[in-house]
């Protein structure tokens, strides 16, 4: 049995479009899946629905076998949590602490008892050095290793990052997928990320391409990049090493190799040939 | 908005910063009370002479209360034109291009004048000394005995404590935005009014859309950490009474008590 | 020279206790006609620097001339608007600043500040929001009703309608998917080339500074440090290194390829020219 089925799930916002249309698949335990789309394929839609926070009206969502339903939410909630895109609009304490703290409250923890686990999740994610800072001096990379740090805390099964590096500068880019490939090589916590970012997508075990609110391929990465035409037909990008593969062919230049050294191998062997 | 005094709070460690918010709260209002019981200028003195300790307590140099006075001058200038238009009592002081400004004018004027400086000296020693999560945790403490008629006092302090920490983020996004539609022309010191009003309607309309959108993605990133309103929830600051607090309220309370028992015996 | 920086410096909250020198004695001239990218880690001065190209900051030492106005230090400004006209800047999440009842009115906004008669202001706005692709279909409707991605060329339309000389992009593509970046990057390139708009763009984006920038200026903690050609910029892998800036994919498959004993032109910048070159040395 999976972790999470997803089974024909579709949701609309308005009647006109359905936002996610019977979309089907399965996420193993431990596993880092990604999810690729170009903006409006229904990618965020489908994150929400899985973090229980859009009801699931067609279709269902299944948890270790358990149907995820209005009444089980909020205890489904407690094994699953979501890192979203804006770093600022997810700061809700006023410091670091006290944002660590937030779900800690939720969760009935007792408050003599939050200052070790704040400490200890704020090392995880390197911020010790900032318990006390407030959110307007911080960098948005360190606002969202905040929320990772608040999510960790409460010691959940599954973390949804929903474009959660998208808005960084490189430097909190790099901190947030360092941090994101860690927490996935271990088994205990199963990442779902959504993302453009194609250099990420190749470091998961998994990749679902969305299209129109459809499943459009389910497979893994470099079976997905196998074939950049039929992702180059719903204007999705490909990874460098495609491209490279793609540019030559034009030439009629076969390159068969996996990495950019192999593929400047296969020149220069061609080009001795002379 | 750097320059604003009034109701800043400066993060330093005194002797009134580690009162309790709620001891503090109470002293507040047994202060203010105490201002406007008296009739008698030195009862005035005294309570200036109390705060002048207390300030020296918090660290707060005379400098800061004296700039949040700064406000209220046009105020007291306002207030005395009116008291010189209306009270004709008492002998009169002086002329101004014929014009007679009588005494209890003056003295009135002063009156009121002194009892605001006192108050606005007593909350900015309470805002200044208290951060203002604490407060926050004080004022849905002093609220509690109301939720017995279903008033939502932690859900009001939630909000209270959001509202805090989202002002830097809205000053930076309004400033930005500014920014935005002056590179679009707008001119939001100068200008006909209609000119005015199509200025101020380029910032306040892309603000709200933009706070509601931060609020929606805020709401869904509180109910996704599990926050479900009106459920009990622990809390990580426990505020506690120490014996400094129940000190800090017996002498606001004398000098309540001497505030009253000055009407009666002066 | 249509933009001079002269020793120009700029100091947040000066005179306070928490003054922050975000701008140090910067000199730097920016070609007329070309594709400038203005790079540096966060918090190197980067929005400073062009905050002052249309006179949104006011230099605190130095002075800086653009076009055929001058900036001077302690010096109030009085040609603002005509100022503000020629330098268009695009801020970074720009679909924040949209405000009016429907998308050709928000645009047409700019051009009425600007003194274009109303009939005129709607007829460049029209035209500036074809040249983004919103389709008149849309014109009517109230702008907060458009996805992200055309919210963003709509506000970018509101700054082309103004006619801008110089045209200055703050993260223009920030947080747009890639098929919407290349789409607003292909948008500007083509102004540029068309209409010969100066372009100034802050970016973080190494792979598009290298592909499509003609020089590059590089701050760090407010200095200039760099300011020169793109390609000799990215050549150089000891200033890359000194610049703490990640090398794109497509510099190292270059470099790779030249160090193997292939030979590449200057010019060769995309993959496809790299292709075409590689392929005549290459035995099919």
């Amino acid at each position: 049995m999976s972790l999470i089925e997803i089974k024909n799930v579709s949701f609309s916002y308005n009647e006109t479009k359905k936002a996610v249309n019977d979309v089907s698949f399965d996420v193993e335990q431990g596993s880092y899946v990604t999810v690729i789309g170009h903006n409006g394929s229904g990618k965020s839609t489908l994150a929400k629905l899985i973090a229980g926070l859009l009801p699931v009206k067609e279709g269902k969502i299944l948890i270790d076998g358990k149907e995820v339903n209005e009444e089980n939410i909020s205890s489904m909630r407690t094994r699953l949590g979501i890192v979203f895109q804006n770093p600022d609009n997810q700061f809700i304490g006023s410091t670091v602490r006290d944002d660590i703290a937030f779900g800690l409250e939720n969760k009935l923890v007792k408050s003599e008892d939050m200052d070790a686990i704040i400490d200890e999740y704020a090392k995880k994610v390197g911020l010790e050095a900032f318990l006390n800072y407030e959110p307007q001096n911080l960098s948005g990379g360190q606002k969202q290793r905040v929320a990772i740090a608040g999510i960790l805390a409460m010691k959940p099964d599954i973390i949804i990052f929903d474009e959660a590096t998208s808005m960084l500068d490189p430097k909190g880019k790099k901190e947030i997928k360092k941090l994101m490939y860690d927490l996935a090589s271990g088994d205990d916590i199963t990442i779902i990320s959504i993302t453009h970012d194609i250099e990420e997508v190749l470091q998961s075990d998994d990749c679902v391409v969305l299209n129109k609110g459809k499943l459009f391929m389910h497979d893994k990465p470099e079976e997905v990049f196998r074939n950049p035409e039929k992702l180059r037909q719903i204007e999705l990008d490909v990874p460098f090493i495609e491209k490279v593969r793609e540019a030559f062919a034009k030439h009629k230049i076969k390159l068969n190799a996996d990495d950019l050294k192999g593929m400047v191998d296969e020149l220069c062997r061609s080009s001795s040939k002379h | 908005m750097n320059n604003l005094v009034f109701g800043k709070y400066i993060p330093i460690d005194s002797l009134m910063h580690k009162l309790d918010p709620r001891a503090k709260l109470i002293g507040l209002f047994l202060m203010i009370a105490a201002v406007f019981v008296p009739k008698s200028w030195w009862v005035f003195l005294v309570i200036a002479l109390v705060l002048t300790v207390a300030l020296l307590f918090a660290k707060i140099g005379i400098k800061m209360i004296v700039q949040s006075f700064k406000p209220m001058i046009m105020m007291m200038i306002f207030l005395l034109v009116i008291n010189s238009l209306t009270v004709k009592t008492g002998d009169v002081m002086f002329m101004i291009g014929g014009f007679a400004v009588y005494k209890d004018a003056v003295f009135n004027t002063l009156f009121v004048v002194v009892r605001l400086l006192l108050m606005i000296s007593i909350t900015t020693l309470l805002t200044a000394t208290t951060n203002p999560l604490d407060l926050t945790l004080g004022i849905e403490w002093l609220l509690k005995p109301l939720e017995a008629v279903h008033f939502p006092a932690h859900e009001v302090a939630m909000m209270v404590s959001i509202a805090l920490r989202f002002i830097p983020t809205i000053i930076e996004e309004t400033m930005r935005i500014m920014n935005a539609q002056k590179s679009r022309g707008v001119d939001f010191e100068n200008g006909r009014l209609s000119e005015k009003i199509s200025a101020i309607l380029s910032l306040i309309v892309p603000l709200f859309s933009v706070a509601f959108e931060r609020a929606y993605e805020l709401a869904d990133a509180m109910e996704a950490r599990g926050y479900v309103p009106g459920v009990k929830r622990t809390r990580y600051h426990v505020l506690k009474f120490s014996f400094r607090d129940f000190l800090f309220i017996f002498i606001c309370v004398l000098i309540l008590a001497f505030s009253i028992a000055s009407r009666f015996y002066l | 020279m249509p933009i001079k920086f002269k020793a120009l410096s700029y100091i947040y909250n000066k005179d306070m206790p928490y003054a922050h020198k975000a701008l140090d004695h910067i000199d730097l001239d920016i070609r007329e006609g070309a594709i400038t990218a203005v790079i540096g880690e966060t918090g190197s001065g980067k929005s400073t620097l062009v905050e002052h190209l249309n006179a949104l900051l006011l230099p605190s030492e130095g002075s800086l001339e653009v076009l055929d106005y001058e900036i001077k230090a302690g010096e109030k400004q009085k040609f603002l608007k005509p100022l503000r006209k020629d330098v268009g800047l695009v801020f970074q999440f720009s679909e924040y600043q949209l405000f009016e009842e429907t998308v050709i009115k928000d645009v047409a906004f700019g051009p009425l500040n600007f003194g274009y008669a109303p009939q005129e202001a709607l007829q460049r706005a029209a035209d500036a929001l074809k040249m983004v692709g919103i389709k008149e279909d849309h014109f009517e409707v109230s702008p907060l009703e458009l996805s992200g991605g055309q919210k963003r060329r709509v506000a970018i339309a509101g700054i082309i309608a103004c006619d801008p000389k110089i045209i200055v992009l703050d993260e223009p593509t920030a947080g747009l998917d890639p098929k919407g970046s290349k789409e607003i990057i292909d948008l500007f390139i083509s102004l540029n080339k068309t209409q010969g708009k100066t372009l100034i763009i802050v970016s973080h984006d190494n792979e598009m500074v290298y592909n499509y920038c003609d020089d590059t200026v590089v701050l760090s903690k407010g200095k200039l440090v760099y300011h020169g050609p793109t390609d000799e910029l990215f050549a150089d892998k000891e200033k890359l290194k000194e610049f703490n800036m990640l090398e794109p994919q497509i510099v190292s498959f270059r470099n790779e390829l030249i160090e193997r004993g292939f030979t590449l032109s200057r010019q060769a910048r995309t993959l496809e020219q790299i292709a075409q070159e590689i392929a005549k040395q290459v035995k099919r």
